[in-house]
């Protein structure tokens, strides 16, 4: 029975906490309080703020925002490393407690819980994506990544020498797919004879194993490389190391990480997309809309490494910038994956 | 009694200066990120039991470890130390959220007690496995649940970005790798309006009852118990020692793939990435706190919850890295652990407590 | 499918192998010492992170590799005494201890981190040493004899902890204590010292397995770095049946069938990629379940010894 001894033992200790602690004063202040001065904003993360990519192009575009409108205007909270739903669903719904009005949930694994949460606070503004389904206080973003990932396949396909472009993926899904996919189309139609090989490390945050899978795709000649998510940066740091092969990043300018191997990028401009749900908030719009990121908008943009432009050939940088314009003008739509 | 009283109030003190001391080390490194350990802990133990949120919050993560938690005892108590239930959950997850999608029509009588029936088939298979294994081919169980832990892992993710993924994300493009939700009428209900609180919280809870029956007042679980405290022995008394590890295995596999089921049916209404809150590691701590008794299970499922959400509530308040959350996780489990001694050895025991009481009445002298 | 698996791309997929098995290699080797005493660390995952960056952050400061693997294996021996402290010495329940180790290694590496670098930061590494002439032989030069000196330590780690385990006296009582701690007790050998020293042995090889990750092959650090391999590498020591030889096996069984699915997808072989990431995991499972027999596990295995008292 010494057992039963422990459990009773158990039990007494957590009422001991229950009672111990409702005595002490709370930290939190709960009341909801609209500020009409200042926008407080919060961002939830499945990753870290300073990823490189899609996590840190989020918290960098806050960080815009906050600059442009004055720091004493705009307060920003951030929560990170909360890759599952259940952890993000109790950070999300703290902050609208404690009076958030606008709450970026920053993953396309935050949905149900947005939608769970959202009618609870129907005067809070939320946010999340990669998605599209949207509530009267949810907005849907959805960058539209196939279309850098076009302009960069295109880019690829003129500068390999071997003839070969790889792609390290994390996992075959979502905007992975959406970005591959692209690039596919874009080296196709830079050169028809210019091989596309993919391979996934299965992973989003396993750096090792992406620089492992990049050093594979090299020695089996890929000489121009591309991938997304966090993992990505260590496959871009595997080929800092070497000589005559290039790396395109998507999501934010990972120059820095190599500044001689990174040639192109896609950047994510969230500032835009955070600015137009200010506004949108502000005119009365808490939600509904499902926004997408595309070349037309700004929202997109293509960008060499400065460091690296002279090396790309004016007539390659001009059929980028065909390929850009048609897509601006809508003439040419880039192919969604269809299953 | 009055002994008796004695040594449960000693075993409090003990578990208390081991929380205590663990608190102690963990604001050394809340002084190295710059925070204010006082602030930071009053949040991290107020915050969970402060106000329905935090009561709520704590015991949605008590349902998954208490689930997972009483399928460790089976197995632990049987001899097999069972590090699969991350998998096991995933395989009890998808199997429910296959069926539930699958057959949308029928009545919630008929579809919920199938929904459980197949994510306890799913999760108990996946257990089997390694019971199996272990049983007939001497296949040592850490290796063949860590191995099965990214299996399954690989194979769930296939099914919610391949077959199983919601229409709605092909037809839109987004493709985001989750199921369909779930018929409406078969999510669990609330228990508390505005919270996320719901009925798998008593299922739990009466099958920690039922574990326990099964353990101490039946002769299988009498059998079970003896295999684990020594499969020889047990095999001399006439016991089938192989057929008894699978059915343990197959029965935590079973418990944990429910904790993916009541995860599925209750909070996320789908499978979807990051279903898991990391509940199979840490429902073995809950386990072992719980003395791998099915009842103890219970309060220890609570008190590790709290500790979860009040880590996490702690990163909001006090702005640290969420890094800080695990490095207090882990000196609570390691301290925790090591007070076991001090209950064993008294007299070393009174000798060390005399010393931390005093260093502990310095630390409240200098708030 | 002909032609694909030309000879290069064999010599490709045996050199990453080589270059994959290194981390599991070290961290398994120090397992095994330790489970030879008689303790299983499920830590090991944890300890590495540490080690990872500890090596990084002192390549980083002091610019130099070698320091950062000189204080990768003092952090390592740090984290390793914090397990022997807690199973041996206060006897806890070494599997829920592990546990315990693993989550502060994972926290505090990250936290560390983010204090003191944040951010994606990059080191300038070990390099690959090409052995003079050896390197230079066709077809199994460049898989054996191009790589960077920790993958070279890691492989004559095997024959020598096979010398150290069965000829030196350390290694004999390392095997009594974790067989039989009573008869090693009354023989006066200290059980508890040996299981000290094994744990830090095994903690300053896991964080070198660490270190490789983030000075010999990554050069630079992310958080939850190891991504699991701690764990395998434990799986690998009960694969290895608890034999340098047998560690060595499994090691480079694993790491093939995982540079051989690289290279399967990277020739665009179609078949779903998750299977692909699978296949190291089910060829350890199908290889130990088709080798079935006795287990020659040390019999005192994850039981504390407590002294006058018998089994």
């Amino acid at each position: 029975m010494k057992k039963n001894v422990l459990s009773v033992i158990l039990a007494v200790l957590t009422l001991l906490a229950f009672t111990g602690c409702g005595t002490k004063p709370t930290a939190e202040p709960a009341p909801q309080k609209t500020d009409v001065e200042k926008i407080r904003i919060a961002l939830v993360l499945p990753a870290t703020v300073d990823d490189m990519a899609w996590g840190q192009s989020m918290v960098d575009g806050l960080k815009e925002v906050q600059k442009s409108m004055g720091e004493d205007k705009v307060e920003v909270a951030i929560s990170e490393k909360l890759g599952n739903a259940v952890d993000a669903g109790s950070a999300i719904r703290q902050y609208a407690t404690q009076g958030y009005e606008i709450i970026f949930a920053h993953g396309s694994q935050y949905q149900s819980v947005l939608n769970d949460i959202a009618k609870d606070f129907p005067e809070t503004t939320f946010a999340y994506g990669t998605g599209f389904a949207t509530q009267p206080n949810i907005f849907a973003y959805d960058p539209q990544a196939q279309e850098g990932g076009y302009l960069l396949g295109i880019l690829a396909a003129h500068m390999t020498k071997s003839g070969v472009v790889g792609i390290i993926g994390p996992v075959e899904s979502g905007d992975a797919v959406k970005y591959n996919y692209g690039v596919q189309q874009g080296v196709a139609k830079g050169k028809a004879d210019v091989q596309t090989r993919i391979a996934y490390t299965g992973s989003f945050n396993d750096i090792v194993g992406a620089g492992n899978l990049a050093k594979t795709q090299m020695s089996a000649g890929a000489d121009i490389l591309t991938g997304s998510s966090q993992q990505a940066v260590g496959a871009v740091r595997a080929i800092g190391e070497t000589e005559g092969n290039y790396w395109l990043s998507t999501d934010m300018d990972q120059s820095s990480i190599a500044p001689n191997h990174v040639l192109a990028s896609q950047v994510y401009h969230w500032e835009k997309v955070v600015t137009k749900i200010i506004e949108l908030r502000k005119q009365g719009t808490l939600g509904g809309q499902h926004l997408t990121l595309t070349l037309a908008d700004g929202t997109i943009e293509f960008k060499y490494n400065e460091k690296l432009a002279d090396k790309v050939p004016a007539e390659v940088k001009a059929a980028v910038e065909a390929a850009k314009q048609e897509i601006i003008s809508g003439k040419l739509k880039v192919e969604l994956p269809k299953k | 009694m009055s002994s008796n009283y004695n040594g449960v109030f000693k075993q409090i003190m003990v578990l208390i200066s081991a929380l205590v001391g663990a608190l102690l080390v963990g604001a050394l490194f809340l002084l190295l990120a710059k925070s204010d350990p006082v602030k930071a802990y009053g949040v991290m133990f107020s915050g969970p039991f402060s106000d329905k949120f935090g009561i709520t919050e704590t015991l949605v993560r008590a349902v998954p470890l208490l689930l997972v938690g009483l399928g460790i005892v089976i197995s632990f108590r049987s001899g097999i130390i069972n590090i699969g239930a991350e998998g096991q959950i995933l395989a009890g997850a998808i199997g429910a959220t296959a069926v539930a999608t699958s057959l949308p029509d029928l009545p919630a009588v008929m579809l919920l007690p199938l929904v459980f029936l197949a994510g306890a088939t799913c999760g108990g298979l996946w257990g089997g496995i390694a019971g199996w294994l272990k049983a007939r081919l001497s296949v040592n169980e850490i290796l063949s649940t860590v191995m099965l832990n990214q299996i399954a892992l690989q194979i769930y993710l296939f099914l919610i970005r391949g077959p199983l993924i919601d229409p709605k994300e092909v037809s839109y493009g987004t493709g985001v790798p989750q199921t369909a939700l779930i018929p409406e009428h078969i999510w669990l209900s609330k228990l508390i309006p505005g919270t996320r609180i719901h009925s798998g919280l008593i299922f739990a809870l009466l099958l920690a009852v039922l574990v326990y029956v099964f353990l101490w007042k039946t002769s299988s679980g009498y059998r079970m118990r003896a295999v684990g405290a020594g499969p020889e022995a047990a095999r001399y008394a006439g016991i089938r020692v192989e057929w008894y590890l699978v059915l343990a295995m197959a029965l935590a596999g079973g418990m944990a793939g429910l904790a993916g089921v009541v995860e599925v049916a209750g909070v996320h209404h789908r499978s979807l990435e990051g279903l898991s809150a990391g509940y199979g590691f840490s429902g073995i701590v809950a386990a072992l706190f719980g003395r791998l008794h099915p009842l103890g299970t219970i309060p220890a499922s609570v008190l590790f919850g709290a500790l979860l959400v009040g880590a996490d509530m702690m990163q909001r308040a006090v702005n640290i890295p969420a890094a800080m959350i695990m490095v207090i996780q882990g000196l609570v489990v390691l301290f925790v652990v090591s007070s076991d001694y001090f209950l064993q050895n008294p007299d070393f025991g009174a000798r060390i407590k005399a010393k931390l009481f005093g260093e502990k009445a310095d630390g409240e002298g200098g708030k | 499918m002909d032609g694909v698996m030309s000879a290069d791309i064999i010599v490709i997929i045996l050199a990453t192998g080589i270059r994959l098995a290194t981390p599991f290699l070290l961290a398994a080797l120090g397992e095994m010492f330790v489970q030879r005493s008689g303790v299983y660390n499920l830590g090991v995952e944890g300890i590495m992170m540490m080690g990872a960056f500890a090596g990084f952050y002192a390549t980083l400061q002091l610019g130099t590799p070698l320091l950062g693997i000189a204080i990768s294996l003092a952090i390592g021996a740090l984290m390793g005494l914090i397990m022997a402290v807690v199973s041996v010495t206060f006897k806890a329940e070494q599997g829920i201890s592990g546990i315990g180790l693993y989550m502060f290694g994972w926290g505090l590496s990250g936290l560390l981190f983010r204090l003191y670098v944040g951010g994606v930061t990059s080191i300038d590494g070990l390099k690959p040493i090409a052995i003079p002439l050896l390197s230079n032989i066709p077809i199994i030069g460049p898989v054996l004899f191009n790589h960077n000196g920790l993958v070279y330590t890691a492989f004559l780690l095997v024959p020598l902890s096979g010398l150290i385990l069965y000829k030196t006296s350390w290694g004999l009582n390392v095997r009594a204590v974790g067989n039989k701690p009573e008869a090693a007790d009354t023989l006066g050998v200290s059980v508890v010292r040996i299981r000290y020293e094994c744990l830090i042995l095994g903690g300053m090889l896991a964080a070198l397995a660490g270190a490789f990750l983030t000075i010999g092959q990554a050069n630079m650090y992310a958080d939850n770095i190891t991504a699991g391999r701690g764990f395998i590498a434990i799986a690998l020591v009960y694969f290895g049946r608890w034999s340098p030889w047998g560690i060595l096996l499994g090691s480079l069984l694993f790491s093939m069938a995982d540079s051989f699915q690289s290279m399967v997808q990277v020739l665009g072989i179609n078949f779903p990629y998750e299977l692909a990431v699978i296949l190291p995991y089910l060829v350890t499972i199908i290889a130990l379940a088709i080798s079935y027999g006795r287990v020659w596990a040390p019999a005192a295995l994850g039981k504390p010894f407590q002294r006058g008292t018998r089994g």
